[in-house]
């Protein structure tokens, strides 16, 4: 049989991390293939409801990255995200959604290598954690 | 108690007669002793009705925004404020849904208030006809009954780790504020849940939360929980499912806590309204905390420091982050 | 001086970063710009650079987005891989002749795939790394470069050279390789020329001593800059040369090729100590056991927030601090590093280090001085170009500007504002016309697809093999036409070449289709491209989606092509499902008011006003104080000869003479109200007198600073001590003294005031120097902390010792104490005790004049005005700009700028270049009739907004406001407003609104909603 395949929504923002991921394709680092991107302007789009939502269709972890502190494209964005994110996995631990399923990295736009660096570590951990069972509603 | 509420009439009476104000939002005897039910006081005359002591749990200042709503706006409008109706008042005039001059704030010191589910269980559920206040005893009366418990058996938790049991802002006070703050360390419950395994926690908010019959009473009740239109009965896109599926319901309380993360003033009405008993101030708890210890930010004390979520510190700490 | 040519071009010579923002700038004003760039890409050195200081930002990051602007600006283009051979012609009316080098690969049909570079056997050293790796001859010049497309480097190809190999030419699929590529001269008629030639690092290699190239742990600063990047040589890990270890102690020898007379380089490089800290501070992020130390004569931490900086290389990270000039370097135990020094305390001494960086100075690009004479324009005698203090963006040749570091050391945010400001000079010299239209091009009138059903078309992409080569691109495109909207979907070999371009078009047409997706590469790079092609096609540009399954997909996962198929048939979907809930968007055009506000009278907010009065624009001038001048009426001499009284007339005759500024004094600013071309000024002019209200387009706040007044060295005590701006009116008459002791860093750099005013070292030497040359005699000393001649202004420090003044240095622990000479005698002379740090010991002085070289402070309004203007304020009360790095005199709120020492403290030049760059900047705005807002930015649904604020205070543009609005009948209540013209588009707001009041264009709740949605589980 073959190896289960966890599938991680990953929100990138446009200007650092998604551009960091761009760069670990141009530089050709090979990083698993289980992460499905969703492109947002800033690291500070994201309203907790997105990540909420992948858990509860069933995605197996969900990954947000962002600019470093000081590099947002929008001044600030990332540092007021900070605080969200901050709230949100503590609550999710809380209710006991195992801390490997969503994590949050900093990726610039010169971080090819992190970002595959990231991708590795978040679907190893993933795998180690196994299906996603908890908050996953079944339609 | 007697002589808060001698004064308390007092003081509005003379409000009343100086005309300063036209309604006063309080506190009177309920159907069921030790509960109480808000009263809207229009008139001098029934000053007598209102009342102040143990039985006054609810959180009042959500009617405040409700009166803003309803265009009244050249009422002027008094309010009795314990410790966390100031709070939430205090939130109030940082999130600008009223103006600081909008509204008399009336302080009065409250040494907690019951928790009817805690004397239920004392009494096996046999109706309470009477009680009253002896220095740390609470005496309660029924038909065939009288038991004397102490106060701290029978006090809403939220009253017993309670650190502002006074409002931080008032115009007037009733009688001085009270120095008794609560005992309990306020984060207890919160650090022994965090000990369990995470599938044990998981486990627990399972049971808890597939008790809820998404009557939306705790949201209902927390003055915090004030927008027009709730995330959760929103299209376009309808996020989450309204129903009584668990991942659903679970979310929606994440979402509930989330969205009241460092506004949350502990008044304890969400649990209070739970028809079903779940422990909801847990996870409130926990947000308070988490907004506490990395934020440095308690909400409802200062009406100009911006809120924690809408603010920001380029040194916030960051270890979760990859 | 204005010209009365038609030619409207602009020849901006170098495109690193003061060239692209000179090209930015020129082309936003209207003009036709030529960008010409000698390496294969545009950038110049910040690519090459990590992060950048004093805020850590990453250098590529934040470039990046001011290339792609550049590179695709219809107003610019680029002649990349180009040298200047000619400037001959009348100013206005220039002829340029310059070589655009073969690449033999077209750029236009090259997609960056690599496969070629993958193919050429031939291994060279890449000069883009230092030479710290090898890259092959057909080779693209960095990652990110703009254009990036590749170049073969003829002089090492094997077909070039031995008539072989073409291997690259049969890699390429996309048949892009073209062996028959020519040299070209051509000829570009232009108005004005804007040198921004740039610098090259100082090769160390004359430093015997320090045994670079000979001993392999001693590398340059620029080498260790590459080190230190993540996407270097090295991968951002810290490896000494010799063994890959990880360097335990690393020394930064400071002033290699700068202040140093024998090397002909007199003078400061300005930005070598800054870096120096920076990679100190970086290198120990990135290893947390080393320990650098830091070689120095002077810190020179001068700029903006660099003091703190300093500061906190010391406590927060432990960077080590020592003062002395290294003599000599040694090997030691094999590759180790002997460094020998004599202490400030004189003692000599040794210490073993790992690793040794050179940190060395800026020069001008040797390949200038070639063209000197072509050009015809005047060096100074290291090779920068030469200016005049009142005119320092001017080239001693009419229409040719100067910009960058060409003209002398500069860091980025001086490179960026003389850009602009040479910007502003050029734009008069043109005589630059309000522009009508917002675009250039001409596209066919948009097709009301509002309320149609969703028609989309999926075009997946090959990318030759780049993508083919791993994903199974027909059975993405199978998948496709099973999803639901789809009318048509099909493969296509490369997306971005204009057959392709054409059949998407033609697939619009044909099939009424009005969504559009593409599978390919990044949107990053070619969303532009793909956004035209749908307005060429009569669709709105915002109804277009890409899923990148290229450089996020194949290429990483080049091993896995099974799942990497899977992935990009989830990509697809996705990007369907978003596709299917785009809407068609339209930015808001927002009329300007062509009129501006300057706040301040001083020469930065005079300066200002003249150049944009100068290229037609009406200005207000609102000064606080009675007459205009400010800081400069108390100045009578410059470093050199110039008069800057005369200047100061001569400026004030000319804003008078211009008909087209306003000018009002003893002002009191009452309200600023309104947004970006629309703005409502009020104010009470002549104390009160008379209440004014005036509407213009921009602001620019000049509102200057001013000299602080100790309370220590019995300053206001004592009769004889005195601070520099006092002295100075009083110099020309002054009495001969035998002794004047000056004081240096009083108030700056210590307490509340941890910055630098750097205007008082050279101020001091400046006048020290004066009394010198009238009383030859007088004894003189300086009491410092540091000596902060930077730049061209070094050679007066020389100077100054030559003559005989005394310097001497005191710490904060040991700061000089100051009585009067004979017990209460207020009037007589002084006496000064200093601790000799060289000898150890106190030494006293006894002096008839103390001057005390005091800070530079803020005006306490400017918090007020902050307010006003809803814009931030440094710790300290100086205004604090968008971006310190590359927006330096714009603020985060469009439409209002900031120069002069309302940003910092500066020299008399420095406000002159910032000046014109807050007006140039103010031109790109006024100079258009209307501007066009964003697509992607946010918008509310009032009837579910509560008037919480969180959306007001998360807002880093101040664009969203709280105001009264009726919602519904009988309903009004407080509720968000967007401002259109202020929204940048990030969504933190949408984020943010627990109500759900806030959406943002582009990337809605509802089209994230679907496309996270439509991943198949």
């Amino acid at each position: 049989m073959k190896e289960w395949q966890p599938k991680i929504l990953a929100f990138l923002c446009n200007w650092c991390s998604y551009a960091g991921a761009d760069l670990a394709g141009v530089s050709r680092i090979q990083y698993p293939p289980n992460i499905r991107v969703i492109r947002v302007p800033c690291s500070g789009r994201i309203d907790p409801i997105f990540v909420l939502k992948c858990l509860e269709n069933g995605f197996d972890g969900v990954l947000v990255s962002g600019c470093h502190p000081g590099d947002c494209h929008y001044i600030s964005g990332n540092y007021v995200a900070r605080r969200k994110f901050a709230v949100l996995k503590a609550i999710l631990e809380f209710i006991g959604i195992e801390p490997g399923r969503v994590q949050f990295s900093w990726v610039s736009a010169g971080e090819g290598e992190k970002f595959a660096q990231v991708i590795s570590k978040v679907t190893e951990d993933i795998k180690e954690l196994g299906p996603a069972k908890r908050l996953v509603k079944s339609f | 108690m007697d002589n808060i509420e001698k004064e308390l009439r007092t003081v509005i009476a003379k409000l009343f007669e100086e005309k300063k104000i036209d309604l006063v939002i309080g506190y009177t005897k309920g159907t069921l002793p030790l509960v109480s039910t808000p009263i809207f006081l229009k008139e001098e005359k029934d000053v007598d009705k209102l009342i102040f002591d143990v039985s006054c749990g609810n959180n009042l200042v959500k009617y405040l925004k409700r009166h803003r709503i309803v265009n009244m706006k050249d009422t002027k409008v008094a309010i009795i404020a314990k410790g966390c109706d100031g709070r939430a008042i205090v939130q109030y005039i940082a999130e600008g849904q009223i103006k600081r001059d909008d509204v008399l704030i009336i302080g009065v010191p409250c040494e907690g208030v019951v928790d009817p589910k805690k004397i239920r269980s004392k009494t096996n559920g046999k109706e309470v006809s009477q009680y009253r206040i002896e220095d740390k005893k609470i005496i309660l009366k029924g038909n065939d009954f009288e038991i004397s418990l102490n106060k701290s058996d029978v006090l809403s938790d939220f009253c017993l780790r309670c650190r502002y049991p006074n409002a931080p802002l008032y115009d007037i006070f009733i009688t001085e504020p009270t120095k008794s703050v609560g005992t309990k360390d306020e984060y207890e419950k919160v650090n022994e849940f965090e000990k369990l395994t995470s599938s044990q926690r998981w486990q627990y908010f399972e049971n808890e939360m597939s008790k809820c019959l998404r009557c939306y009473a705790c949201r209902n009740a927390c003055p915090m929980c004030y927008c027009e239109d709730c995330f959760v009965d929103q299209s376009n896109p309808q996020w989450f499912g309204k129903g009584t599926d668990l991942s659903d319901t679970i979310i929606f309380h994440i979402v509930r806590v989330i969205h009241t993360a460092g506004r949350c003033v502990d008044c304890g009405a969400c649990a209070r309204a739970c028809p079903v008993n779940i422990e909801l101030d847990l996870l409130n708890t926990k947000a308070g905390k988490e907004i506490q210890e990395r934020f440095g930010y308690t909400p409802g004390l200062d009406p100009d420091e911006t809120p924690a979520m809408a603010a920001y510190d380029a040194e916030d700490k960051q270890e979760f982050i990859l | 001086m204005s010209n009365n040519s038609s030619n409207k071009s602009v020849l901006v010579v170098g495109a690193g970063i003061a060239g692209i923002q000179a090209a930015l700038d020129s082309a936003e004003l209207g003009a036709d710009v030529h960008l010409i760039e000698r390496t294969p890409s545009i950038g110049g050195r910040m690519p090459q650079l990590d992060k950048t200081f004093p805020t850590n930002d990453c250098s590529i990051c934040i470039l990046a987005p001011k290339m792609t602007e550049c590179a695709r600006h219809p107003g610019i283009t680029l002649h990349i891989y180009s040298s200047l051979l000619s400037v001959t012609g009348e100013p206005g009316d220039f002829q340029c002749t310059i070589k655009e080098h073969a690449r033999y690969v077209d750029p236009e049909k090259c997609v960056s795939c690599g496969l070629c570079e993958e193919k050429c056997p031939v291994k060279i050293v890449d000069e883009f790394d230092m030479e710290l790796r090898q890259r092959k001859v057909i080779h693209r010049y960095f990652l990110q470069s703009i254009p990036s497309s590749y170049v073969i480097d003829s002089t090492r190809c094997l077909y070039f050279t031995k008539g072989v190999c073409r291997l690259c030419e049969k890699a390429c699929a996309a048949d892009a390789i073209d062996f028959d590529d020519k040299d070209k001269i051509i000829t570009l008629n232009c108005g004005a020329v804007i040198l921004a030639s740039g610098i090259d690092p100082h090769n160390p290699i004359g430093y015997g001593q320090y045994g670079y190239k000979r001993f392999k742990n001693v590398v340059t600063s620029l080498e260790f800059e590459r080190m230190l990047s993540a996407s270097g040589p090295q991968r951002g890990h810290i490896v000494r040369p010799s063994d890959t270890e990880e360097p335990k102690r690393i020394a930064f020898i400071q002033c290699v090729g700068s202040r140093d007379i024998e090397k002909k380089n007199d003078y400061c490089s300005s930005v070598c100590c800054m870096y120096a800290i920076k990679q100190a501070i970086i290198a120990k992020e990135h290893i947390k056991k080393t320990e650098p130390t830091i070689f120095f004569i002077d810190i020179r931490a001068f700029g903006k927030d660099f003091d703190k900086y300093y500061e906190r290389a010391k406590s927060q990270f432990g960077v080590q601090f020592t003062r002395a000039r290294v003599a000599e370097i040694k090997q030691d135990n094999g590759d180790d590093l002997r460094l020998s020094f004599t202490s400030e305390y004189g003692k000599r001494e040794s210490e073993v280090f790992d690793l040794v960086v050179l940190s060395v100075g800026l020069e001008p690009r040797k390949a200038m001085k070639e063209i000197q004479d072509i050009i015809d324009i005047k060096f100074d005698e290291y090779g920068f170009c030469r200016t005049e203090p009142f005119e320092p963006l001017n080239t001693t040749r009419p229409g040719i500007f100067v910009c960058g570091a060409a003209s002398g050391p500069k860091d980025i945010p001086e490179s960026v504002m003389s850009a602009s400001g040479a910007v502003a000079d050029c734009a008069e010299f043109l005589a630059l016309k309000r522009q009508e239209k917002v675009s250039k091009k001409v596209f066919p009138e948009e097709k009301d697809t509002i309320g149609d059903r969703p028609r989309i078309g999926a075009f997946i992409c090959h990318c030759g093999t780049n993508i083919a080569g791993v994903v199974d691109v027909n059975n993405v495109v199978e998948f496709a036409k099973t999803l639901p909207n789809v009318e048509h979907a099909q493969d296509i070999m490369y997306a971005c070449s204009q057959d392709s371009l054409d059949i998407i078009k033609e697939n619009i047409k044909e099939h009424n289709l009005n969504r559009i997706l593409v599978a390919a590469c990044t949107p990053r790079t070619h969303e532009p491209l793909f956004r035209e092609t749908l307005r060429e096609a009569g669709l709105n540009q915002y109804l277009f989606e890409m899923a990148n399954i290229r450089d996020q997909c194949s290429w990483a996962h080049m091993n896995e092509p099974e799942l990497a198929t899977e992935k990009a048939k989830d990509l697809v979907e996705m990007g369907v499902a978003k596709a299917r809930n785009l809407f068609p968007l339209k930015g808001l055009p927002v009329e300007i008011n062509p009129k501006a506000l300057v706040i301040g009278g001083g020469l930065a907010g005079m300066i200002a006003s003249l150049a944009i009065a100068d290229v037609g624009y009406e200005v207000y001038l609102l000064e606080k104080k009675k007459e205009l001048g400010g800081n400069l009426r108390n100045i009578y001499n410059t470093l050199g000869d110039k008069d800057p009284q005369e200047f100061l007339r001569d400026t004030i005759k000319k804003l008078k003479d211009n008909k087209l500024i306003t000018i009002f004094k003893n002002v009191d600013l009452l309200n600023i109200d309104g947004y970006i071309g629309n703005y409502k000024t009020a104010f009470t002019e002549e104390n009160g007198k008379s209440k004014k209200e005036i509407e213009h387009g921009i602001v620019i706040v000049a509102t200057g600073a001013e000299e602080s007044k100790p309370d220590e060295y019995l300053y206001g005590k004592h009769k004889r001590v005195t601070t520099q701006i006092e002295f100075e009116k009083k110099i020309a008459d002054l009495p001969r003294y035998k002794t004047i002791v000056m004081i240096q860093c009083v108030g700056s750099r210590e307490g509340e005031r941890l910055y630098c005013s750097r205007v008082c070292c050279g101020q001091a030497i400046k006048n020290a120097l004066l009394i010198k040359k009238s009383h030859p005699n007088t004894e003189i000393y300086i009491l410092y902390r540091d000596i902060r001649t930077y730049g061209l202004m070094e050679k007066y420090y020389s100077q100054a010792r030559d003559n005989g003044i005394i310097f001497m240095r005191y710490d904060l622990e040991h700061k000089p104490q100051v009585e009067p000479l004979g017990k209460d005698n207020i009037n007589g002379s002084l006496k000064i005790a200093t601790f000799d740090l060289l000898l150890n010991k106190k030494v006293t002085i006894e002096a008839e004049l103390l001057v005390l070289s005091t800070a530079i402070d803020a005006p306490q309004a400017n918090k007020e005005l902050a307010k006003m203007l809803k814009v931030p304020l440094n710790k300290e009360a100086f205004f604090l700009e968008a971006h310190m790095k590359l927006r330096p005199v714009d603020f985060a709120t469009d439409g209002v700028f900031m120069c002069g020492l309302a940003h910092c403290p500066k020299n008399i030049d420095e406000s002159i270049i910032q000046a014109k760059a807050a007006a140039a900047r103010a031109l790109t705005i006024l100079t258009k009739k209307i501007i066009e807002a964003e697509g992607t930015i946010s918008w509310v649904s009032p009837e579910r907004c509560t008037a919480c604020g969180v959306c007001v205070k998360v807002c880093a543009y101040s664009a969203v406001e709280l105001k009264e609005k009726t919602i519904a009948p009988k309903i009004t209540r407080m509720v968000a407003e967007i401002n259109e013209a202020l929204c940048k588009g990030c969504g933190v707001c949408a984020a943010s609104c627990r109500s759900g009041a806030i959406n943002l264009r582009g990337f809605t709740d509802d089209q994230i909603y679907e496309a996270l949605s439509a991943v198949r589980i």
